[in-house]
C-alpha cells in the first residue's frame, strides 16, 4: 500500500498503462508487416500495369515498404526507358 | 435442427483454451443440451485428462475423420454429466493427418448428433488451427490480461474475421486486486485494444488447478468462481445473450474496498 502511495505521489504511471501503450503500438506495427510473397505478387502486378504505358528496366526495380514513426509508405522505384506510344482508338 | 459448432481458440498456448472448452461444454450439458467437446490438438491431447476421461479412450477424432470408426464409437459419454460427450484427439499422429475437407465431413455428422459441438483448437495459427475453424459457425477467443496473449488474440481475431466469423472474447485469469492497483490490464482495456465483444470474464481461481488435478469438471464445483463464470458464459451462448457480464471484483471489507477505490492497494 505504501509503495502504491509513493508511486502515486511521484507520478509514476501504473504498469498497465505502459502495457496498453506497448500493445497498441505493437498491433499497429504487426498489421503493417507484409511478407515477401505478397510483395513479389504486388511487384509483378505493378510491373504489368506500368509496362502497358512505359518501357521500364525490369532489372533495377525496387519495391519496399518505408516506415517512419507514425506513417508507412509503399515506395516503388523504376527507371523509365521510354514511353510506349499507343495509337488512340 | 442442426447443432452449432463453436471453436475455442487463442493463438497463444497456455491461456486456458482446454479448461474453457471443458467448462463451457460441461455447462451447456448441464443446461440440458446434448454437447460434444472435440480435442483438435492432435499429438498433444489434454481435454481427456482435464475432463477425467483419459482411461476410457478407445477411438479418436482421427479415426472418425478417416472412417476407421463411427462417431458413436469414438464419443466417450461422461458419467457425471448427462449429455456430455468427448471425442479425444489422437496422441500418436501429428496435425497434418487431418484435412479441412475431412473435418468438414465429420462436422456434418456431428451437427446431426449434437446441439453444440465445441472444438478445442491447438495453439498456433497453422494446420491445426485451420482444421479447428473450418466447420465453425462461431468462435470464442480466450486470452489472459497480458501483452503476449492479447497480441496473439488480435492475430487470431483477424484470421477469424477473414473467414466471416465474428468471435467473442473470454478474458481468463483476471486478478481483481492487480487490476485495482493498475498492474493488470482491465477487461475494458483488453476490449478496447482488440475491439471485440465479450463472451465473459473469468477470475483467476485455484479451483481450476484442483479440478484439473482430480479430473472433476470445474463447473460441478459450486464454490469455484471460475466455474460459475463459465456457467454464465454457457448461458450467454445458449439463448441468454443479454445475461449481464459479471466483473471479477476484489473481496474484503470496507477499508479494503475504500483503499482499492483510491488505487492505494
Amino acid at each position: 500500500m505504501l509503495n502504491t502511495l509513493i508511486r502515486k505521489l511521484s507520478g509514476h504511471e501504473p504498469s498497465k498503462v505502459t502495457a496498453k501503450k506497448r500493445l497498441q503500438f505493437a498491433l499497429v506495427c504487426d498489421k503493417l508487416e507484409v511478407n515477401d510473397e505478397t510483395l513479389n505478387c504486388l511487384q509483378n502486378d505493378i510491373v504489368e500495369v506500368i509496362s502497358k504505358y512505359f518501357e521500364i528496366d525490369q532489372t533495377s526495380l525496387e519495391l519496399k515498404v518505408k516506415r517512419d514513426d507514425d506513417t508507412s509508405a509503399l515506395v516503388f522505384n523504376t527507371p523509365i526507358l521510354c514511353v510506349r506510344r499507343r495509337s488512340r482508338v | 435442427m442442426e447443432g452449432r459448432i463453436i471453436v475455442v481458440t487463442s493463438g497463444k498456448g497456455g491461456v486456458g483454451k482446454t479448461t474453457a472448452t471443458a467448462s463451457i461444454g460441461a455447462a451447456l450439458a448441464l443446461e440440458g443440451k446434448r454437447v460434444a467437446v472435440i480435442d483438435m490438438d492432435i499429438g498433444l491431447r489434454n481435454l481427456d485428462v482435464v475432463l477425467g476421461l483419459e482411461n476410457r479412450i478407445v477411438f479418436n477424432i482421427v479415426d472418425v475423420v478417416n472412417g476407421r470408426c463411427n462417431l458413436r464409437q469414438a464419443a466417450i459419454r461422461d458419467r457425471r454429466i448427462e449429455n456430455l460427450f468427448l471425442v479425444p484427439a489422437s496422441q500418436s499422429d501429428n496435425k497434418d493427418v487431418l484435412t479441412t475437407a475431412g473435418v468438414d465431413r465429420a462436422a456434418k455428422q456431428l451437427r446431426k448428433e449434437f446441439d453444440y459441438v465445441i472444438m478445442d483448437s491447438p495453439a498456433g495459427i497453422e494446420r491445426g488451427f485451420e482444421n479447428s475453424v473450418t466447420a465453425a459457425d462461431e468462435a470464442i477467443v480466450v486470452c489472459t490480461p497480458d501483452v503476449s496473449s492479447i497480441r496473439d488474440a488480435d492475430r487470431v481475431i483477424g484470421l477469424l474475421y477473414s473467414r466471416s466469423i465474428t468471435p467473442r472474447l473470454v478474458v481468463n485469469r483476471i486478478i481483481p486486486e492487480m487490476v485495482a492497483k493498475g498492474d493488470m490490464l482491465s477487461h475494458e482495456d483488453v476490449m478496447e485494444v482488440l475491439s471485440i465483444d465479450l463472451a465473459g470474464l473469468v477470475p483467476m481461481d485455484e479451483q481450476v488447478v484442483i479440478a484439473t488435478n482430480t479430473g472433476m469438471p470445474l463447473v460441478l464445483q459450486n464454490d469455484s468462481k471460475a466455474g460459475q463464470a463459465f456457467r454464465r458464459i454457457a448461458r450467454r451462448l445458449n439463448g441468454e445473450p443479454d445475461l449481464p457480464v459479471e466483473v471479477p471484483s476484489v473481496k474484503g471489507g470496507m477499508w479494503n474496498r475504500f483503499t482499492q477505490k483510491l488505487g492505494l492497494k
